[in-house]
């Protein structure tokens, strides 16, 4: 990849801003534009983060409007992209330094039947991440899968840049009233991510089914993650569990705060991923972060975030996926061995390595 | 990460819990109960569409248009209903022309599948025939095998040589399964030591002279009487000269099939020509137009571990006497080089790959 050469010539940029329509506090992408908003701000940029909506709980987030009063032509403006969004289509008409930072579009398949408004939001995110082709200078993919995407769409100036994790986030003291909950003498089976139909929690809990028969019977669950976005998948997944009578297995947390994350990580038994669409996956780094071992089912970017460093599973077996994870528990070789892996995967996400890359790729 | 090794052990727990009855159609109707409150999901409606089809066609579509807004809420819903009733016939219209559409092209998806097609059928009849014809051509079936074994079938005495060598594995065992028995040479053998044994064979010819040694061979192919097998009702495996028949996938199932067949800890020995030695995988695997392609000892090992075998070992036989070169040199080197170069060109002609299924451990915790 090159850095435009209308940059190279037209110098550093005046001030280096972004825009994603929604930020909200606990996820993975807003954490990813305020972490890169601090670490811009530390180079000495000018540095704003830029929304259509802030959800309650996130603070210093721009109204999106005053990109078309102040943007000047020598900024450059990093737009985030992962569901489509009207808005898209009038910054890219503005005159300045733009850059797509994408982070894929969960397909539409997914909602269809289910949720018509997300349905509806990711097809059109998938038109126009391709309109959007022609109106950018360069388009940053946060994983090799997702820059395949977009030079498959027809990018041509594309880089891949991971997201930026700020790791120091993850040294609050666990959450005690989770630590309690946790039991040791029980596996607990831990998943991290919205309740989404394309993380598939419903398939997580028809495989505590299975662990709870044949396994341990005192095996729980425990979905960590926002489920307002989802309503409907989230209610036919209550009604699921009810109906495999797992009411006291499985645990929806909803929105939880970073001592609760640092928490479930830290005292669960095994991390269990069987998504079939994840554009990066920061919950799985997480989870090596926190030494906790992984097992995930191989889609989309999961296998190259991994990296070797969690047992991959080729094809979607519950039976043989809840083995798996009983393996990782019962083997303590095996679970040590993960988790060193998952310690050396971590490093090449360190905070100062993939700064370094956002530095050199946007030509800071 | 030894993911192969840890493969083999999860489908070895699943196989175990499924003989055991902890995992029985209790467990499988929990893993496949669909989603409660609607349709499954679109995703995997999509891997049957055409059935998804039939049910969507009859389906109704409901739109709450209550706001639960605050203050605003009643009178968005007022505006909604409205508009609703406004665009009511004319969306009945719309809806009407679409519904003919949407049953007029299942009924064009439907009577597609299953109306005879002339010319495709008499296509698919005629590959089926060319197909059977180059699998026929493939192995040459119709060179008659006896007379091929005349000329270049191994000496009876040195297959049942490569036999004896295996003969303490086999002991105490009750039944004993040969495929491709061939002659019966292994068979001959078993009796002899008063081991319980059967073997199975696909050639009419050498079934019968077996049979008139007073062995017990049934016909037929070698996955397909495997796959007919009840769980763990044979106790031991030989298989001389067969993997080079079958191809690489069905290999694999008949190890599969081996695997589930055999009653725990009973062994498994398979021979075949050892292509490391060259003058065998250039030329010798070639005198037997069946043979179908050379399986190095490496990639047979591999294969029995990842099926979940142990103690699996690679077994060496002693290289035959006959055509050599002069190892009787002077010099201490060269000595040294004709010796390895013998063994490269004139080394052992079979080799064989051994092991046993696993002994029966408790369930874990």
């Amino acid at each position: 990849m090159t850095i435009p050469k209308a940059w190279r010539f037209g110098g550093p940029p005046t001030a280096v801003h972004q825009f994603h329509p929604v930020l909200s506090p606990g996820d993975a992408m807003s954490a990813h534009v305020f972490a890169l908003r601090a670490y811009l701000r530390g180079l000495g940029h000018e540095s704003h983060a830029y929304a259509v909506e802030a959800k309650p709980g996130v603070e210093d987030v721009l109204p999106y409007r005053r990109l078309f009063r102040t943007l000047r032509p020598t900024d450059m403006l990093l737009m985030h992209f992962s569901i489509g969004h009207e808005v898209f289509g009038q910054l890219a008409r503005l005159a300045a330094r733009k850059v797509l930072v994408y982070h894929n579009v969960t397909p539409p398949d997914f909602f269809t039947g289910l949720n018509d408004h997300a349905a509806l939001h990711a097809r059109l995110g998938q038109k126009q991440v391709a309109a959007l082709a022609e109106h950018v200078d360069l388009a940053i993919g946060v994983s090799e899968f997702d820059t395949n995407d977009l030079v498959e769409i027809g990018y041509r100036n594309t880089a891949t840049v991971p997201i930026l994790i700020d790791w120091t986030k993850y040294e609050v003291a666990p959450d005690d009233a989770v630590l309690a909950a946790l039991s040791r003498r029980r596996t607990r089976i831990l998943f991290v991510g919205r309740i989404s139909p394309n993380k598939r929690q419903d398939e997580l809990i028809r495989l505590l089914a299975y662990y709870r028969a044949c396994i341990d019977p005192e095996a729980q669950l425990f979905l960590v993650g926002s489920y307002r976005d989802q309503p409907q998948y989230h209610a036919r997944c209550v009604a699921l569990r009810d109906a495999l009578d797992l009411q006291h297995a499985v645990t929806f947390t909803g929105p939880v705060s970073d001592a609760e994350l640092v928490a479930y990580y830290r005292r669960a038994s095994v991390f269990l991923s069987l998504s079939e669409h994840e554009g990066f996956g920061v919950p799985l780094l997480e989870a090596m972060h926190l030494g906790l071992p992984v097992v995930a089912y191989e889609a989309a970017a999961v296998g190259e975030t991994l990296d070797g460093a969690g047992l991959r599973l080729y094809r979607k077996d519950l039976a043989e996926a809840a083995e798996t994870c009983g393996l990782v528990v019962e083997r303590a070789d095996l679970r040590g061995r993960l988790v060193a892996a998952g310690h050396r995967r971590v490093r090449d996400f360190a905070t100062e390595r993939v700064a370094e890359r956002t530095r050199e790729v946007l030509g800071l | 990460m030894q993911v192969d090794e840890v493969l083999a052990e999860v489908r070895d727990r699943i196989r175990r819990k499924r003989e055991a009855g902890v995992y029985g159609p209790e467990v499988e109707a929990a893993l496949r109960l669909p989603l409660p409150g609607g349709r499954p999901l679109f995703v995997e409606e999509l891997g049957d569409p055409i059935s998804a089809l039939r049910e969507a066609l009859g389906e109704d579509v409901e739109y709450d248009p209550r706001s639960r807004k605050p203050f605003v809420g009643p009178f968005i819903t007022l505006a909604r209903r409205f508009v609703m009733g406004l665009l009511r016939w004319w969306l009945v219209a719309v809806r009407e022309r679409q519904e003919r559409i949407d049953r007029f092209t299942f009924r064009a998806i439907a009577d597609l599948r299953e109306r005879p097609s002339p010319g495709f059928d008499e296509r698919l009849r005629r590959l089926e025939t060319q197909w059977a014809r180059f699998r026929r051509d493939m192995v040459a079936a119709d060179l008659r095998s006896a007379h091929l074994h005349a000329r270049f079938g191994g000496e009876e005495r040195a297959i049942r040589a490569q036999s004896e060598r295996f003969l303490d594995l086999f002991r105490e065992r009750s039944r004993v399964l040969d495929l491709g028995s061939g002659r019966g040479t292994f068979l001959e053998l078993m009796r002899e030591h008063g081991i319980g044994a059967y073997g199975v064979d696909q050639d009419d010819r050498m079934i019968a002279e077996a049979r008139t040694r007073g062995l017990e061979v049934s016909p037929g192919d070698a996955a397909e009487h495997l796959r007919e097998l009840g769980d763990g009702t044979i106790d031991g495996l030989y298989a001389q000269h067969l993997a080079e028949h079958v191809l690489p996938g069905e290999l694999v199932e008949i190890l599969r099939q081996c695997r589930r067949v055999l009653a725990p800890g009973s062994p498994v020995v398979f021979v075949t020509p050892n292509p490391a030695t060259l003058s065998v995988g250039a030329h010798t695997f070639w005198t037997d137009p069946g043979h179908l392609r050379p399986i190095p000892a490496e990639l047979f090992r591999f294969l029995l571990e990842v099926e979940g075998y142990r103690d699996v070992q690679v077994v060496t036989f002693a290289a035959p006497e006959g055509r050599r070169l002069d190892e009787r040199a002077a010099d201490g080197a060269m000595r040294e080089n004709v010796r390895l170069l013998n063994e490269v060109l004139f080394g052992d002609p079979d080799y064989a790959v051994i092991g046993r299924t696993p002994f029966m451990t408790p369930v874990a915790e």
